[in-house]
């Protein structure tokens, strides 16, 4: 089966800069994927590529099979909501209205849902009368958001899309997105800084690090997959033994390590009887420590980033 | 053909600029004329190719980056937004003629005014006035959509490159003598020339917004 997106050897170059460093990622359709990185890790970079709104400097990028760039039959079955989305506001539209952009969205996509559309102006609060000119940071993150959902693209490309939103605007986007997902599967890559916030959305994870791919797998496997494991520094020492460690800290006789792979229901049994505390690592956690520097995640990176 | 339509209906999504928004210091220059009752043409007409080169540069350069985001190519984007303005170009033609004749045929709206006549130009039968207005107007629009995506893809550096060199070219031509051979040419003969600038400006627009990124 051809995946959503599949890109190979992508470098975009700057002046003085490297953007993309030889990128390799497939993204399988109907999936929810996670971007995530510092920033300068490549993710804008990524989308507007994907979105055939930059050019590569070299690489391939295909999009259900076919490049993107200038290819209408494939552009028009994506959608991309930027942060920093430039709206025709400027002084010579102060009159653009958030109705304006609604409408506009609707003529480009065949799917567009007008219903949807609506309840999310009403859930974030947002009068399609308003002028892009006078709407918030916040708002004019709702006014992507509600572009991007009711778009229904095949493939949907969220880039940091809730700049400005409060807690409560975030959890009804997060809400929407899952809810219009199960009833209309699509691909939808989200990127993000709130990870744990938006980590029960995703079935993939990537994760950039200075334009390359350091990890990038399914979220399940992912969730338990590093543990922290905590208590006297002896038996951390004896329990860790053997299996791949990132991080160690010692303090007195209390030490944690920081332990790559699954624990079984045995070893939980040996830890419990060795006075340790295991934790899981949340993905927040996990990217910190992919993005350390390289071979910080260097088991975990070596199974996933083939 | 279809993708570019929906380009003109995104534009059409907010027409007012483009329709309308042009007009309004048209009619106010001519309400002032028709005040003043003057007989001499004011040249309030003008305003109208200023104000189409002026939503041309808007057009291409600021609706860019959502057509974009919408899923429009930069061709299909550079295409619709021509059609849709050398069609609105043809109408605002047609509706100056027929002011035109109007003005004629009430001996300057009764007051002599000579607003929508303008010597040597816009002063002849209605098809030439169209043609003249039409071409004029699609010219301007084209080339305010060419200034407009130089300034979306190398800012006002670029922009002030684009300006010095046609400003060069223009010194060039001057000093070769040859514009003495333009003011000969008549209105249809500088409707032809302002048609081959359209297809110039056009042919640079395009070539300009191929490797345009927002």
């Amino acid at each position: 089966m051809t995946p959503a997106i599949a890109v190979t050897g992508l470098t975009r170059r700057y002046p003085g800069h490297v953007a993309l460093d030889d990128l390799r990622l497939t993204v399988g359709a109907g999936t929810i994927t996670g971007l995530l990185g510092r920033n300068g890790a490549g993710k804008t970079t990524l989308l507007r590529i994907l979105a055939g709104q930059e050019f590569p400097s070299s690489g391939s990028v295909r999009v259900f099979g076919s490049p993107p760039a200038e290819n209408g039959s494939v552009l028009r079955r994506l959608v991309l909501v930027r942060e920093d989305q430039e709206y025709p506001d400027s002084q010579g539209y102060p009159s653009f209205k958030a109705s304006h952009a609604l409408r506009a969205a609707s003529f480009s996509y065949p799917n567009w849902d007008a219903d949807l559309a609506s309840s999310l102006l009403a859930d974030f609060g947002l009068r399609a009368k308003q002028t892009v000119r006078s709407l918030s940071r916040g708002q004019r993150s709702a006014l992507g958001i509600t572009i991007g959902l009711a778009a229904r693209a095949d493939v949907t490309l969220f880039d940091e899309p809730y700049a400005g939103l409060d807690a409560v605007a975030r959890r009804i986007f997060y809400d929407r997105l899952l809810e219009d997902f199960t009833l209309n599967p699509r691909t939808v890559l989200l990127s993000t800084h709130l990870i744990d916030e938006a980590a029960g959305l995703f079935d993939q994870v990537v994760m950039l690090d200075r334009g390359r791919v350091v990890l990038n797998a399914a979220a399940d496997e992912l969730r338990g997959m590093v543990t922290t494991v905590s208590g006297p520094a002896l038996a951390v020492h004896a329990f860790t033994e053997g299996r791949p460690v990132w991080e160690r800290r010692e303090l007195g006789s209390q030490a944690s390590a920081v332990m790559v792979g699954r624990v079984s229901g045995d070893n939980r049994e040996r830890a419990r009887s060795l006075g340790l505390d295991l934790a899981p690592l949340s993905l927040q956690q996990l990217m910190d420590h992919a993005s350390a520097g390289p071979g910080a995640a260097g088991p975990l990176m070596m199974r996933n980033s083939a | 053909m279809n993708s570019m339509i929906k380009v003109a209906r995104y534009h059409l999504a907010q027409p007012a600029m483009l329709l309308w928004v042009p007009w309004a210091p048209v009619a106010g220059t001519f309400a002032f004329s028709a005040i003043r009752q003057g007989a001499v043409s004011s040249g309030g007409l003008v305003i109208l190719f200023v104000m189409f080169f002026v939503a041309g540069w808007q057009r291409a350069g600021r609706w860019l980056p959502l057509g974009l985001a919408l899923g429009a190519t930069r061709r299909s984007f550079y295409a619709g937004t021509a059609l849709l303005g050398v069609s609105i170009a043809l109408v605002d033609g047609l509706v100056i003629a027929g002011l035109q004749s109007v003005e004629r045929a009430t001996g300057g709206w009764g007051l002599s005014i000579t607003f929508f006549r303008v010597p040597e130009m816009l002063n002849g039968p209605w098809y030439d006035t169209w043609l003249t207005s039409f071409v004029g107007l699609s010219a301007l629009f084209a080339y305010g959509m060419w200034f407009g995506i130089v300034n979306r893809r190398w800012g006002v550096l670029g922009l002030i490159a684009f300006i010095a060199a046609q400003f060069l070219a223009g010194l060039v031509y001057a000093l070769t003598g040859r514009p003495g051979n333009l003011t000969g040419l008549g209105a249809l003969g500088l409707t032809g020339v302002a048609a081959a600038l359209t297809v110039v400006f056009l042919a640079g627009g395009h070539a300009t917004i191929r490797r345009a990124a927002v």
